[in-house]
């Protein structure tokens, strides 16, 4: 259940994408859902799809493995369309029972819906080529200014990465311990909600118990393994901007100014 | 001095009830003193709730001692100062293999302490690298702990104390988790340490086939040492061991049962060429 | 009464790229009354063939009769099957939860729907089955010892009254005196209520001693299914596979090698004992 969604699960291969910087691929991320705001015509639309598409061929990801993240969201973006197109005013194009389909309205829910798409697979573009650990990475560097503003940047991105890594751990165990109390007879799935509550008690009490002493465990390893916060701390693998990554905010800034000029004309 | 001494190190916790009065004290260690040579294998036996743990938790300044004194390479813990190089001096590897890995990726797992050290880049890969050849994970490097088997995960802990260069390794019970496979992969993998790398190891366990090699075995009980001496000596003490909650190994122990019987065999016998040996074969 | 497990397969995440066959072709007849040792590294697929017995996880293909029924029917009782066939996991200290011991143990029967009264009745019962010291009924199950707690969630499957009980590794972690008094109060209550036990290990030394039967699992598949005494004959095969026979087969054989005439088939050190005796007049 939980696997079906690979929005946002990172695709191991070699790209160019892949290799590139996290900071340029989070920054650029940002500046192409700011571009999709900015458009007033269908042209600004298109150069954003093509931008995207040529992103996407680079980075190897197959098409088809993005898609398949997407469905998850397909109903709220079905939503979003049905509430544009009927609830807009303007000038009726057709209406039928109740309902009226204005002209503004099938507008406003086209650019929506292509604006909502190209949003949603640009910034699960950003995770599918990105690891989680790049990602925290990339952060910490970036928002490293926020810590003049007694913002725990470095504490902040240590916790993160901790928790992607014991993710996995605790839902195994999770498993384990709800097989454990189904086997004593523990029942999760009939009653009703109260019931079904109650029922999670012998299932949350070992997994909090659990989650706490591998968090004692985990911090008496850090510590004896002279860890005591960002301070003087060197990097396995730091952040440097290389050619490519140059290359890559030349283009994002090509795209930005292209995409928008051309996005605002009115014709 | 050795690479760790204590001169009468005892540690007692305080119990309190559900409302937190006082119930009594534990001495979990109690007087011990001992003193471990660098480049040794030492081995600490002892049942559950010996104290043994506690007894190396003091070694890597995680514990201080309520009395006594210890030192690790000739810096007491207690002294804050020291507290960093201790904890670089001698390394320390727990029991449960998940949760002791930080990193994602088996290579920046390894890199972790290095990086606390403040080592340089350059020098951190060279670090791991070789940490990793040192316990035969150098494969490994790009894999997520995750996907590895129990064994394999306590090698890669091993490889990130390694990474910090440290003159003594504590490994607190690093088998006691894993299978029969993963114990000898483990228990390999350390004796490598001591002889190739020449590092000190003080190995904690309950297993008596993992302390043959040692040069030294302390038994802890009740927080004292009940007995002390080279692996043969502490093995030709079947009926004491047994009183101390251990046991032998069988062919210790067949050697043992032979002799109560009337079959003219020296003590202590460790493995099965020895036996075949004292039985004029 | 008794588990017929007919051609089972089971297969993990059919469809996927992850797919994998954890189980091929099992089959099976389990008697009542049994002691049955269950033998192979992790990942052998020995826990997956438990989790089958009492219904946690559904065969991909095959069927699995328990007192003649077939447990795959549509209108058999899950649940009823839970309560006849008792699974104790790995460290089953971890699903401890309640707020003393004796409450825990009830949680099962509980489950059951049986009344109060029946319920603490079940409870002591199994609580005294395991050896639990009485004092310690109303303790918090988080404050005792790691032994007291193994024992304490071994009560909690045994309040359910099983006919066939199945241990996965109940020694895990647990120091050599603690080990041999579980599987002590195991082998006895296995003689006292006639129950069918089920123990899975990886450690053959463990096992030799109080079994009748061994099954020995390897990549999903059964091995060997005998006694002790001829499934240790294929220490070399065993080998092989990553499995190790005691060491006092290894002996064993080292003797017969060496000239002396010893039936090379004992599996414990009593039965060594003995024939080396006999051996040497």
């Amino acid at each position: 259940m939980l696997r079906d969604i690979t929005l946002g699960q990172y695709y191991q291969t070699e790209s160019v994408i892949h290799r590139m910087d996290p900071r340029v691929k989070l920054g650029g991320t940002l500046l192409f859902i700011i571009s999709l705001f900015f458009f007033k015509n269908f042209l600004g639309y298109a150069i954003a799809a093509l931008f995207l598409a040529v992103v996407i061929k680079l980075s190897g990801v197959p098409f088809k493995f993005m898609v398949r993240g997407m469905k998850t969201i397909i109903l709220l973006l079905m939503i979003t369309v049905v509430f544009n197109l009927f609830l807009t005013p303007g000038t009726p194009l057709v209406s039928f029972w109740k309902l009226t389909i204005t002209i503004e309205g099938a507008k406003l829910a086209a650019s929506m819906a292509i604006r909502l798409t190209l949003l949603i697979i640009g910034s699960s573009l950003m995770t599918l080529t990105t690891t989680p650990n790049n990602l925290t990475d990339g952060m910490e560097k970036m928002l490293r200014p926020l810590r003049i503003i007694k913002v725990p940047v470095h504490e902040v991105a240590m916790m993160m990465s901790i928790a992607l890594r014991f993710i996995p751990i605790l839902l195994e165990e999770t498993d384990k311990i709800m097989k454990a109390q189904i086997a004593r007879g523990a029942d999760f799935e009939s009653g009703n909600i109260f019931k079904r509550a109650k029922a999670l008690v012998p299932l949350l009490v070992p997994l909090f118990i659990s989650a706490f002493r591998r968090a004692n465990d985990l911090a008496m390893a850090m510590e004896a393994r002279c860890y005591r916060g960002g301070e003087g701390r060197t990097k396995m693998k730091p952040l440097k901007y290389k050619k490519r990554d140059y290359i890559a905010y030349l283009c994002i800034l090509v795209y930005m100014v292209g995409s928008i000029f051309v996005g605002r004309l009115s014709f | 001095m050795g690479i760790i001494k204590t001169e009468d190190l005892t540690f007692e916790y305080i119990r309190r009830d559900e409302e937190g009065n006082v119930e009594g004290i534990t001495t979990a260690v109690d007087a011990v003193s001992l003193d471990i040579k660098q480049g040794q294998f030492i081995a600490i036996l002892g049942h559950n709730g010996s104290g043994k743990s506690t007894l190396a938790k003091h070694m890597n300044a995680i514990l201080y001692p309520t009395e006594g004194t210890i030192w690790v390479d000739g810096m007491d813990t207690t002294e804050e100062k020291s507290l960093w190089d201790i904890r670089q001096t001698a390394g320390m590897v727990f029991q449960n293999p998940d949760n002791q890995i930080i990193g994602q990726v088996v290579e920046e797992d390894v890199g972790f302490g290095p990086e606390n050290m403040g080592v340089p880049t350059k020098e951190i890969w060279e670090r791991v690298e070789e940490s990793l050849r040192a316990v035969g994970m150098y494969e490994f490097r790009k894999y997520s702990p995750n996907k590895l088997s129990g064994g394999q995960k306590q090698r890669v802990s091993i490889a990130g104390v390694l990474a910090m260069h440290p003159k003594c390794i504590v490994l607190d019970e690093p088998t006691a988790m894993l299978d029969p496979n993963g114990r000898k992969e483990v228990i390999r993998a350390i004796r490598g340490l001591n002889q190739v790398e020449g590092v000190t190891v003080i190995l904690i366990t309950h297993y008596m086939e993992e302390i043959i090699h040692a040069d030294k075995v302390f038994v802890m009980d009740n927080g004292k040492i009940a007995m002390e001496g080279t692996p043969r000596e502490i093995f030709s003490q079947v009926e004491r061991l047994k009183e101390l909650r251990l046991d032998v190994p069988q062919v210790t122990l067949l050697a043992h049962e032979l002799k109560k019987r009337g079959v003219r065999l020296p003590n202590g016998i460790l493995t099965t060429e020895e036996l075949v040996a004292a039985l004029g074969l | 009464m008794s588990m017929i497990i007919d051609h089972v397969n089971y297969i993990y995440e059919p469809g996927t790229p992850h797919a994998r066959k954890a189980l091929s072709d099992i089959c099976l007849q389990i008697p009542d009354g049994q002691f049955v040792g269950i033998i192979g590294h992790t990942g052998s697929g020995k826990s997956t063939l438990m989790q089958h017995l009492n219904g946690l996880i559904r065969a991909t293909e095959g069927h699995i009769y328990f007192n003649g029924e077939d447990i795959y029917d549509d209108d058999y009782d899950m649940k009823k099957l839970r309560s006849k066939v008792g699974l104790v996991f790995q460290y089953p200290e971890h699903q401890l939860f309640e707020v003393d011991v004796f409450s825990d143990v009830c949680f099962g029967p509980k489950n059951l729907g049986l009344d109060k009264r029946e319920t603490e009745l079940r409870a002591f019962d199994a609580l005294r089955k395991v050896g639990f010291p009485e004092n310690l009924f109303y303790q918090s199950p988080f404050e005792l010892s790691g032994g007291q707690k193994r024992r304490a969630a071994i009560a909690g499957v045994l309040a359910m009254k099983p006919d066939i009980l199945i241990l996965d590794e109940p020694t895990a972690g647990l120091d050599p005196k603690g080990r041999d008094e579980i599987l002590g109060q195991i082998k006895k209550l296995q003689q006292e209520t006639g129950m069918t036990i089920l123990l899975v290990s990886h450690s053959m030394e463990d096992v030799a001693e109080y079994v009748d039967r061994i099954i020995v699992m390897n990549r999903g598949s059964i091995m060997y299914d005998d006694t002790p005494a001829n499934v240790f004959a294929h220490y070399r095969e065993l080998e092989e596979v990553g499995l190790a026979a005691p060491q006092v087969t290894y002996i064993m054989h080292k003797l017969r090698e060496k000239g002396l005439p010893v039936d090379a088939g004992a599996t414990t050190i009593e039965e060594a004992t003995e024939e080396i005796l006999r051996a040497l007049r």
